[in-house]
């Protein structure tokens, strides 16, 4: 047997043992529904909400065609209108253009905008508009309709009758808004966060059990501590893949098991990519976040020697984390920010930030250069690591190092 | 005729901080033979076997396993029982060892198979359903054991075995080693426990403060000592010391001391002509212990464990 085929069959014993011993656990139930508890919690739930919901204000509006004087009219309609709202209420930024040729394709070719989400386009005299809207703009169209009917008002002033009857019609879009993709983008971040959180944290204490079982010994003895060390990642890898398919089932099933009304507001959220390239790359940023961080975490965790030591590392791996996060969601709002490419560039955040950006852009060439930088430094960091490992372990160096100790003598 | 070495390292050095724990250690232990490393605690045993088997690497010196100077290429081959017990609490017994066989390379059905052979050998039949969590610490350490030996390894290493068994298990383990030895194993195996050495070894070396002090049979380890004589009189006055050898010691009723080269006749002669008669004479073998002893000096041994508690501390 070659020696690759001994180390992977020795790695896949070890991995094998781990995956058993975490999955055929009453525990590992907890570990899978823990997402759950997080979204109770509310904390990343309320925060990621505002997020999502600032990501689509920025970019939301409503459009009137008019030209001349009733388009003024109905910006001071608008403007009047808006205070009757609570700030949390308001509806979208009014937009005002010139109408053209055709006022009916303009309106529709307005919500395929991508620099834009277009809820809902008024056009045509206003005591008989014509109102094109959203599935999701019915409160946009709804507004439309009043200001119609106050410019209408305005200018015939003493009754108390409708002066405006709009006819809505409801428009279907090719595609997900820009905002359907920075509110995508902010899912995807956030779910790589979370499963890396939770990955992570059962990366860091892995040794634990060798070292207080003191299995440590006799897998030493049997296997290169390579393949303990790898064995380990897999192993836990394979766990994360449950957990990825488990919970990947659940997010593409949920649209038909949410109410019509609930699901309406997700209808414009999407990746720039499509969605079958966005879950390839979702999966391969999963892969090198998960190498990466685990790596990194599993060296760190095999130098603490007792408990209380592990819990002491596990504050600022937590933070690590979290600071990524923080960095790659930020991306997640402003794609073409100096931060989000900062955040592409640097090793441990930038699946995060690519991921967002795979919901951002429809380009694909950066991610074939960020996933070839990213499995650069997924070598150095598994290298390293490895030897932090072994030497956190056995409290004793690798051969090479020694050699170079002997050649620097 | 050369004789087939199962291991042999020579000059092994280890330090630890400015501590030379193993200085200078030259083994060669032939294959099928049972041998064993004797010495006092802290005298560089866990640590000279550790180096052996490639779990650390040594400063210097070089060594070989099964013929081969990289001793990870030939661990499929080798069966190990560290000196510090370790199995995963939540594994049943049976998977604990068929998971120790696959670690060497024993496919996981042939492991299970050959777990329930060997447990019901070893008499815990009973057991071979139970999670490692509910065994007796003797019980767990017999399957350590068997785990170490269910691949049927070429070489079997066993550090400090006997350490945490009572009197019934240490039985069954050393039927287990002179087995493994009769299906043509070499076993190595270390101890400070002179009787198991002395009923199990074909050779032996004994380590004092990080070197080989003695190498060689226990019959060539007791041939360093010279026999001992224990007489007593049948009519004991004061007067006997002076026909007794210089080296001679009261012990109980009679005296010891260490049979003259030229015999004892002599001094029987002169005792009986004396009046003093013989009511009770024995020639002793020295034991392996006496040859520990006298090798590693009562002085070392407290050396040895004064050096181990400062490293503990």
């Amino acid at each position: 047997m070659s020696s690759l085929a001994r180390l992977i069959r020795q790695t896949m014993t070890i991995a094998r043992r781990d995956f058993v011993a975490t999955v055929f656990t009453p525990t590992f139930l907890l570990f899978l529904f823990a997402p759950l508890m997080m979204v109770g919690f509310g904390a990343v739930g309320g925060g990621a909400a505002m997020s999502i919901t600032k990501s689509g204000d920025d970019k939301a509006r409503i459009v009137v065609l008019a030209g001349g004087d009733q388009a003024r009219v109905a910006v001071a309609a608008d403007r009047q209108l808006r205070r009757m709202f609570r700030p949390i209420e308001q509806p979208a930024r009014l937009i005002v253009e010139r109408p053209g040729v055709n006022p009916e394709a303009q309106a529709r070719a307005m919500f395929e905008r991508k620099e834009s989400d277009t809820y809902a386009v008024m056009y045509g005299p206003l005591d008989k508009p014509q109102i094109l809207h959203s599935k999701n703009g019915t409160r946009s169209a709804d507004y439309l309709a009043a200001l119609a009917d106050q410019v209408m008002r305005a200018q015939r002033a003493g009754t108390s009758a409708p002066l405006s009857e709009a006819t809505k019609i409801v428009v279907t879009r090719a595609g997900s808004t820009a905002g359907g993709h920075g509110q995508a983008a902010f899912f995807a971040v956030t779910a790589l966060f979370m499963i890396s959180l939770l990955l992570a944290g059962q990366v860091v204490g892995t040794m634990a059990e060798e070292r207080s079982n003191k299995v440590i010994e006799v897998l030493a003895a049997a296997v290169p501590l390579e393949s303990v060390f790898f064995g380990k990642l897999v192993g836990m890898f394979g766990v994360a893949l449950l957990f990825l398919g488990f919970w990947g089932t659940v997010v593409v099933n949920v649209g038909s098991l949410l109410p019509a009304k609930l699901a309406t507001a997700f209808i414009d959220v999407g990746p720039a990519v499509g969605l079958p390239m966005f879950g390839l790359l979702f999966v391969a940023y999963f892969v090198t976040s998960y190498m990466l961080l685990g790596a990194v975490f599993l060296g760190l965790g095999a130098q603490a020697s007792t408990q209380r030591e592990l819990q002491m590392m596990s504050l600022p791996i937590t933070i690590f984390q979290v600071a990524m996060w923080g960095m790659a969601s930020a991306t997640a709002l402003e794609p073409d920010s100096w931060l989000a490419t900062a955040a592409a560039a640097f090793p441990f955040s930038s699946p995060f930030a690519m991921v967002a950006r795979a919901a951002n852009a429809p380009e694909l060439w950066p991610h074939a250069v960020a996933l070839i930088w990213q499995a650069l430094w997924v070598a150095i960091t598994v290298t390293i690591a490895a030897r932090l490992f072994r030497r956190g372990v056995l409290q004793s160096g690798s051969p090479r190092l020694r050699l170079r100790k002997k050649a620097a003598a | 005729m050369s004789i087939e070495l199962a291991v042999s390292a020579t000059g092994l050095v280890k330090r630890f901080g400015n501590r030379r724990v193993v200085d200078g250690v030259d083994i060669a232990v032939p294959k099928g033979m049972i041998y064993g490393v004797l010495g006092p605690n802290g005298a560089g045993k866990t640590t000279t076997l550790r180096m052996l088997l490639g779990i650390i690497e040594p400063d210097e010196g070089e060594r070989t396993l099964l013929g081969n100077p990289r001793p990870r290429e030939v661990s499929d081959q080798v069966g190990y029982l560290p000196e510090e017990r370790g199995l995963y609490p939540s594994m049943k017994t049976t998977q604990a060892i068929a998971f120790m066989g696959a670690l060497r390379g024993l496919d996981w059905r042939t492991g299970r198979t050959r777990a329930t052979q060997l447990m019901e050998a070893a008499g815990l039949g009973h057991a071979t359903d139970q999670k490692i969590r509910k065994l007796s610490k003797g019980m767990a350490q017999l399957v350590q054991l068997l785990g170490s030996v269910v691949h049927q390894p070429d070489l079997l290493v066993l550090d400090e075995p006997f350490s945490g068994l009572d009197p019934v298990n240490q039985e069954r383990l050393e039927k287990l080693i002179l087995a493994e030895r009769d299906r043509g194993a070499t076993v190595l195996f270390s101890t400070h426990v002179m009787a198991h050495a002395e009923r199990l070894c074909d050779r032996l070396a004994i380590i004092a403060g990080g070197k080989v002090r003695f190498e060689g049979t226990v019959a060539d380890a007791r041939a360093t000592l010279p026999f001992k004589a224990h007489y007593v009189p049948h009519h004991p006055n004061d007067g006997i010391r002076a026909l007794l050898p210089a080296d001679s010691t009261p012990e109980g009723d009679g005296w010891r001391f260490t049979l003259p080269d030229e015999g004892i006749e002599g001094t029987l002669v002169k005792l009986i002509d004396a009046g003093y008669g013989i009511s009770g004479l024995s020639i002793e073998r020295p034991s392996l212990h006496d040859v520990f002893v006298r090798i590693v000096g009562a002085k070392a041994i407290a050396e040895s464990e004064a050096a181990e508690a400062e490293g503990r501390a």
